[in-house]
Order: C-alpha cells, then sequence, then structure tokens
C-alpha cells in the first residue's frame, strides 16, 4: 500500500495509453516510477545520448522536443500534463533522435520500460498506440492532428531542406509574346505562331488580355473543322486568360497550371487581366525551369565526361545562385546547396584522372581545405586541396607518390579549365609538399601544432579546415583525429591561432571610415575578405577547435553551434553568425555583378544604407576579438 | 563527562549495530521523511505514522518508500483516545519498536530530508532511546533553511503550504505524512538544483 502511487495511478489513467490498464495494474506501474524535477532549459536527454531505461510522462509543466540540423533547432512538439515521450527504448537500441528539453520547470513521470513492458505484450491495444506512435512522423500536419495532445513521435526523418529550394525558384519565360487582335482571322494567327516558333498568342484588346490562342487551340478547333479557318480568333480563343503577376515562382506556376487545366499562363503587370500583357509562361518553361534545379545539376556532373563539360554546369550553379539571391533566399541555405554541387564537381574532377590514370595502387584521401573545406565557395574562387595516401613500403614509395603526383596535376587542371583558379600559394595535392603519405601528413600537423611559430612559413590556419572530397574516410578521420588529439592542452597552439586571428586588420579607421587598399588594382577599394570575413572565419575556427566540434567546417554553422555549447556568451556568436552573412551577402553581390571573387567592395557603388548596414556587421568583429582575448592567453607570439 | 566512554560497551539491539556500520561508506541517496505526531513536545507525545521516499540520482523513487502506522495502545488509552481511524485504514500497522527497526533499516546512511526536519528527528530519537538505542547519526537538511538561504531571508519561517505555493506546487491532498514527505521531495529536487547541491 503505497499512497503516492495510487495518486500517480489516478493521475495517469486518465491518458492514453494508460486508460486501457486497470487500476491495479497502474498502482503496479506507478509503485516502480521515479519522478524527476527538470529546472526550465533543462535537457533530459538529447540527441545521441544513449537510451535511458525509462520512457516519460509530463506530470506537470511542459517539455520540448526537438531535432538539431545544421547547427539550427528545429521543434517537434511540445508535450504538456498527460503526454508520453522518449519511447524509442521500447522499439530501438541506437541512441536518442531528438533532444527533450523542459521548456518551463516540469515534473515528469519516469516509467521503467521493464515494468511496463509485461502490460505492453499483454495489452494489444497499448501495443499498438505506442506503435502507432513511433512510427509517425510528427512534422506531417495531418499525423499532428491525430496525435495532438496524445503522444509525441520519436522516430523523425528530416524532410531535406534542399526540396525547398525548387520553390524558390524563379522562372525565365517568353518576355515578347504573341500579341494579336480580336478582329484577326484564325488563318492569319496560325502563320504567326508559325513564323515565331510559339505556341500560343494572346487576344489583346486596348492592350489588355482578353483570351488566348493555343495550338490546342488550333488542333481541336480548327483542324477537326469545328470552326472555319477564315473565322476570326475570338471564336476560338480561350477565355478569360489565367493571368499572373510578374515574378511568379516555379511552385506557383505549376500550381495555377493544375487547378485552372491550361498549359499556359499570361503575365501581366499587376498579376489581373485590367493590365498590359508582359510574357506568357508555358508548360515547357516550367521543364526547363527544372532543369536547372539542384538536383539535375549533380546529375549532369556525375555523367559529364570533361572539364568543358564541368564549367558549364559551374555557370549553371552561378545563375541558379544569383537567382536564389535576387529571390531573397536565405545565405545559408543557398550555401548549402552550392556547396553540394561544388563538391560533386570536386569529386567528379578527381573521378575523370581516376579514369584517365587508372586505378590508384593505393588508397588515398582527397581534401578540400581552405573555403572549398569550409563549404563556403559561392562564388569561384582557387581551389586549396591536399592529398594523403595511405602508408606504402619503402622501395615502392617512389612509383606510388609519383602517381598521387601525377593525379594531383590532373585533377588540379581540370578544375582549372572548370574555372577553379589555381591557388597562388600553391596549397593544392599537385604540390610535392602537400601530397605525403599518412605517416608524413601526421609528423607534419605534430610539428604545426607543437612547435607553432618556429617553422610556420608554410603553416596557414586553412589546413584547419579539412573536408573529405574523394577516397578512404579512414584516412580523413585519422588525421582529424591527429589534430584533436593535438589540440588537448595545447595552449601554445591557441596562442598562435588567436594571434593570427587578431593581426588582421581593421576594417574602419579611427574615425569610422572604411580602410581602403592604396595601391592599384585595387586602389581606393574595401578589401572585405582579409579586413571583414577573415577575422570572423579565424575567430569561428579557433573556437570550434577549441571546443572540439568536429564535422562542422562552415562558419555560420560553427558560430551557431558555439552558441549552443557555450551558452555564456551565446549573443556574441550569433551576432557574429548573423554578420558573417551579411558580409557574405555583400561579397556575392560583388562577386556576381563583376564576375570575379568579389573580395574588393567598390564603395561608390554602394548607396549610403548599404554603407550603414556594413559598418553595423563589423560590431560583433570587436566582441569576438574580446572574447578571443579573454579565452586565450596571447603573450608568447605577439 | 565520561558518560561517552560508559556508551562504548553498551550493548545495542541488533539492528543498531547494523545501522551504525552503514556508515562507512558515504551516502549515495537521499530519504526524504515526515511524521505525523500526537503533539509538539518529543518526551510526552508519539509519533502516530511516518511517510517517507527516497532521492536516487535526482529522481524520487516512489517503489523505494516507508510508510507505517504505529500502533501506539499505551498513549492512546491513557489518553482516552479511541483507535477506531487507526484500524479502519488500509495502511501498513506496526508497534512502535518494529516500526523503528524497519524505519532505521530502511533509512541506512542515507541524507535526510524534512521540513522543519529537527523536531521529526527529535521525536524519532526519543523513540529510539526508549528502545536503548543511540540517536540518529545521519545528516540531515530542512528544507525551509534551504529556501531561506536561497533568498537570504533570515526573520521569517516558511511553512510546508507556503512553500509549496511558492513554488506552484498543486496542494490537493496532503492530509498524510505520504503525501507531505512527497510534496517536500518535490521542493527538495526544485531548491536542490536551484541551490546548485550535487
Amino acid at each position: 500500500m503505497n499512497t503516492i502511487a495510487e495518486h500517480i495511478a489516478d493521475f495517469l489513467k486518465e491518458y492514453p495509453p494508460f486508460d486501457n490498464l486497470t487500476f491495479q495494474e497502474l498502482s503496479e506501474i506507478s509503485a516502480n516510477i521515479r519522478v524527476i524535477n527538470l529546472e526550465k532549459h533543462k535537457t533530459l536527454f538529447q540527441i545521441n545520448d544513449v537510451l535511458h531505461d525509462c520512457f516519460y510522462v509530463v506530470a506537470s509543466g511542459a517539455v520540448t522536443l526537438s531535432v538539431i540540423s545544421d547547427a539550427e533547432e528545429t521543434l517537434l512538439n511540445k508535450c504538456h500534463a498527460g503526454d508520453v515521450f522518449g519511447l524509442r527504448p521500447f522499439f530501438a537500441k541506437n541512441n536518442y533522435m531528438m533532444t527533450a528539453k523542459a521548456r518551463e520547470e516540469s515534473i515528469v513521470y519516469g516509467i521503467p520500460i521493464a515494468t511496463f513492458r509485461p502490460f505492453v505484450a499483454n495489452n494489444p491495444k497499448v501495443l499498438n498506440f505506442l506503435l502507432e506512435s513511433f512510427a509517425s512522423n510528427t512534422w506531417n500536419p495531418k499525423d499532428k492532428e491525430n496525435f495532438r495532445g496524445k503522444l509525441a513521435s520519436d522516430n523523425f526523418f528530416y524532410a531535406d531542406q534542399k526540396n525547398e529550394m525548387q520553390y524558390f525558384q524563379s522562372l525565365a519565360y517568353n518576355r515578347s509574346p504573341l500579341i494579336v487582335k480580336v478582329t484577326d482571322h484564325a488563318k492569319e494567327v496560325a502563320l504567326r505562331m508559325t513564323e515565331n516558333l510559339s505556341t500560343s498568342a494572346v487576344i489583346c484588346e486596348n492592350y489588355l488580355p482578353v483570351g488566348i490562342v493555343t495550338t490546342t487551340d488550333m488542333c481541336s478547333k480548327i483542324a477537326t473543322g469545328l470552326f472555319p479557318i477564315t473565322n476570326t480568333v475570338d471564336s476560338i480563343m480561350s477565355a478569360p486568360v489565367v493571368t499572373v503577376a510578374e515574378n511568379v515562382s516555379l511552385a506557383e506556376a505549376q500550381l495555377l497550371m493544375l487547378k485552372n487545366n491550361v498549359s499556359h499562363l499570361c503575365v501581366t503587370q499587376d498579376g489581373t487581366d485590367k493590365s498590359a500583357v508582359k510574357g506568357v509562361i508555358s508548360e515547357h518553361d516550367l521543364i526547363v525551369a527544372q532543369a536547372s534545379n539542384p538536383g539535375v545539376l549533380i546529375k549532369e556532373i556525375k555523367r559529364s565526361q570533361n572539364p568543358k563539360e564541368l564549367r558549364q554546369i559551374r555557370e549553371r550553379l552561378a545563375e541558379l545562385i544569383q537567382n536564389s539571391i535576387n529571390k531573397n533566399i536565405p545565405l545559408s541555405h543557398i550555401n548549402n546547396i552550392a556547396s553540394e554541387i561544388n563538391s560533386a564537381i570536386l569529386k567528379r574532377a578527381v573521378e575523370l584522372s581516376i579514369l584517365e590514370l587508372g586505378s590508384p595502387p593505393a588508397r588515398f584521401a582527397w581534401l578540400s581545405i581552405g573555403s572549398q573545406g569550409r563549404k563556403e565557395q559561392l562564388l569561384i574562387t582557387d581551389q586549396d586541396s591536399i592529398l594523403v595516401f595511405e602508408d606504402v613500403l619503402p622501395d615502392k614509395y617512389r612509383d606510388i607518390r609519383d602517381y598521387f603526383l601525377k593525379l594531383g596535376k590532373k585533377t588540379t587542371l581540370t578544375l582549372e579549365k572548370t574555372g577553379y583558379e589555381l591557388c597562388p600559394n600553391g596549397h593544392m595535392g599537385s604540390n610535392m609538399l602537400w601530397c605525403k603519405s599518412l605517416t608524413d601528413w601526421t609528423k607534419q600537423y605534430d610539428s604545426w601544432m607543437n612547435t607553432p611559430g618556429e617553422n610556420s612559413n608554410d603553416l596557414s590556419s586553412i589546413f584547419f579546415d579539412l573536408d573529405l572530397v574523394f577516397g578512404e574516410k579512414k584516412i580523413f578521420e585519422t588525421l582529424e583525429n591527429v589534430i584533436f588529439k593535438n589540440i588537448e592542452n595545447n595552449t601554445l597552439f591557441f596562442d598562435f591561432l588567436g594571434n593570427d586571428a587578431l593581426r588582421k586588420n581593421a576594417p574602419l579607421t579611427f574615425f569610422k571610415k572604411f580602410v581602403v587598399e592604396e595601391e592599384e588594382p585595387n586602389k581606393d577599394k574595401f578589401d572585405i575578405k582579409t579586413r571583414a570575413l577573415m577575422p570572423l572565419i579565424d575567430g569561428a575556427r579557433l573556437f570550434a577547435l577549441h571546443f572540439n566540434i568536429r564535422g562542422l567546417n562552415n562558419t555560420y554553422l560553427r558560430f551557431k553551434q558555439l552558441a549552443i555549447i557555450d551558452p555564456k556568451n551565446a549573443d556574441i556568436y550569433l551576432n557574429c553568425a548573423e554578420a558573417f552573412l551579411i558580409l557574405s551577402r555583400f561579397r556575392v553581390n560583388e562577386g556576381l555583378k563583376n564576375d570575379n571573387s568579389g573580395q574588393y567592395i567598390n564603395l561608390d557603388e554602394l548607396t549610403k544604407l548599404d554603407k550603414e548596414k556594413l559598418k553595423n556587421a563589423f560590431i560583433p568583429m570587436k566582441d569576438l576579438e574580446e572574447l578571443i582575448k579573454s579565452n586565450f592567453k596571447l603573450t608568447q607570439f605577439s | 563527562m565520561l558518560d561517552w566512554l560508559k556508551n562504548i560497551n553498551k550493548d545495542y539491539p541488533d539492528f543498531w549495530k547494523t545501522y551504525l556500520s552503514k556508515f562507512e561508506e558515504k551516502p549515495n541517496r537521499f530519504v526524504v521523511f515526515s511524521t505525523e505526531t500526537s503533539g509538539l513536545n518529543p518526551i510526552k507525545d508519539v509519533i502516530l505514522s511516518i511517510g517517507s521516499f527516497a532521492i536516487v540520482n535526482n529522481s524520487i523513487h516512489i517503489g523505494d518508500s516507508f510508510e507505517a502506522v504505529l500502533l501506539q495502545y499505551i498513549y492512546l488509552h491513557d489518553n482516552g483516545l479511541s483507535n477506531e481511524f487507526i484500524v479502519e485504514s488500509k495502511m501498513r500497522k506496526l508497534s512502535e519498536p518494529d516500526a523503528m527497526q524497519a524505519f532505521v533499516d530502511y533509512i541506512g546512511n542515507a541524507v535526510l530530508i524534512g521540513h522543519h526536519i529537527d523536531f521529526d528527528v527529535e521525536m524519532i530519537n526519543a523513540s529510539l532511546e526508549r528502545l536503548g538505542c543511540g540517536r540518529l547519526k545521519n545528516e540531515a537538511l530542512d528544507i525551509d533553511v534551504m529556501y531561506r538561504k536561497l533568498k537570504d531571508i533570515n526573520d521569517k519561517q516558511f511553512s510546508l503550504d507556503e512553500l509549496s505555493d511558492i513554488f506552484k506546487l498543486p496542494k490537493t491532498y496532503r492530509n498524510t505524512p505520504s503525501e507531505d514527505a512527497y510534496t517536500i521531495a518535490l521542493l527538495f529536487l526544485k531548491l536542490k538544483s536551484r541551490l546548485g547541491i550535487k
């Protein structure tokens, strides 16, 4: 007899799946319950935590379930009193797939799986309920409806963000449509359509669209003999026309065509048929638009046979980026897609070289470093890469290294033809220095990190932004481990990196004016890369290494992740992440305008507002600098 | 002055020796308890019932509990009170010596938690003395003191009801020591995380 167990049983019996059990059974379960108090914002379990031996029922308060993807927290569900969550241990052996956090001060009951399992086995209704909830995906709004107030699912598939891109994609369409008068004869219109290779003609009265004639109309109404060919066009036209505004997105156009069951849309100035015609969108335009969607591009990269084809694809990517930026798609988003495509191109370039040279004599890994390694390459910039091959017998070493040097040369040449300039500092896999065996690389990193400053002539911090492009994952991981092992208690190295990060020149003068270049060819332009972006990139790298963040190379994501790991300074990190995006946008715009890397901003072309925006983006850099100074002793190299 | 010397050779009941031996290890659990007494005088009054729960790893283990109604025939008889209520109740009924032995076994070396716990401990000690045992050796924490420490208040005491109000706990049942103990346990968990006690 346990008074409190009975009170808990009283509480549970109100909620599914417990309402299927008898009071006696519930008291038995309750006697084994553990009651946990969660302070506000306290995490009960998080992604990749080892499974607990119990699942949870909210007794009071509210618990939020979320996933972290791309370092952004996405809320899945909110559990209130009586809601069951954390069912994963029932059905799966691997670690938690979501994070449970108290939104307010909450009390939860932990019900041990071992206690509850017999009741599940004996009671099909309970089992069904649990299974159903586990299998359902809560991001699906319909399911959410079904399960509201009952259960929160644990099995979660994160919808691929890339699909969204397609919806925002803008549409290229015929901007000089064929316009005919109401009084024109059908034959005349047909002749003009053939002449213009157009599948439609818009019929206008006083410059306003009143109807549209398409090849389908010609076919079904004239060719069948329903209407004589001498009739005026208004007898066969489809009216009224379906009109849309300029700047319609792919998804919207698709939707309108389906909804109205038409094959052509008329674009007018304000989107109604009471304004001037601007163009016509045909089904074919939609198909063409889909061709430059990211998925198609990647498929094409995989099939391409030579640098020329790769170059074309890279150019289409630039177009895609330009379009997306005009459409105000978040830069972090565009970044994701561009980096996917970039790495597909790099990968294909290596593959092409292997196809030519024959299969490699040893396992190897082609790693991107620098901006490619950070996956921040929106514009075509120079290529940075290293090549690591596995350790081989000394007598074969020479031959094998020769092969990989050749491979490196071929690949970098292919990439150069694709449009990625060679690295001016020679940081490429084709360079003897950066094409080495795993042992040599391990030694290289050991000496860089343990005695920085001594032989630092060739040390560049970009070597710590690594990303695997092609080859053995194991080799890449080994190298990563070497880095993280050397970081432990290595104040000297952080000191070095910290100084390196702070050495970059300030973006503003004492009088809050932009510091501009003094010499040609970029006289009076602002160097946004070294003066504004690099400090942020270096800072993010420094802290990411300090907090042992693996697998996130992107500066934006690093800051986001840092805000989660180091909540004390979350504000600074988030501001930096924002600033980084703003600065990147400036750079990308400049780059697209001039078809270069966008390193130098022409200040004269900026509006006053933009200049202020740019200046404001420098503010978080100051905080970051202070944070670096207070976190690392920067004495030995300054 | 040499009282403690006499005590060295004093022959304690077996359960008390076992209890003392448990203190060779460090405590790894908390026991929240609350008593219902006939009055406020530790010598004249007696314990009528005890309720308690264990807290391990920041969670209250409902199963790890101790509840008992003490059959105080002598006291009831002396004061001309009826024992009808006790006989009717479904709770576990024990005589005072049995209850004390079971309770001492239950708490072991745990850190005791209560509301104005010095009084509860004093009541237990008085009862133990009647059995020829020593005083409880457990460390004890008082949630009222904890709260006052948290808020830095020195001139005021808080009743259990007031504390429940402050922490917005529902006060629905709360008439038996078990329910009191449960409420105290929740308050303790909240105070514990706020004070940062490990």
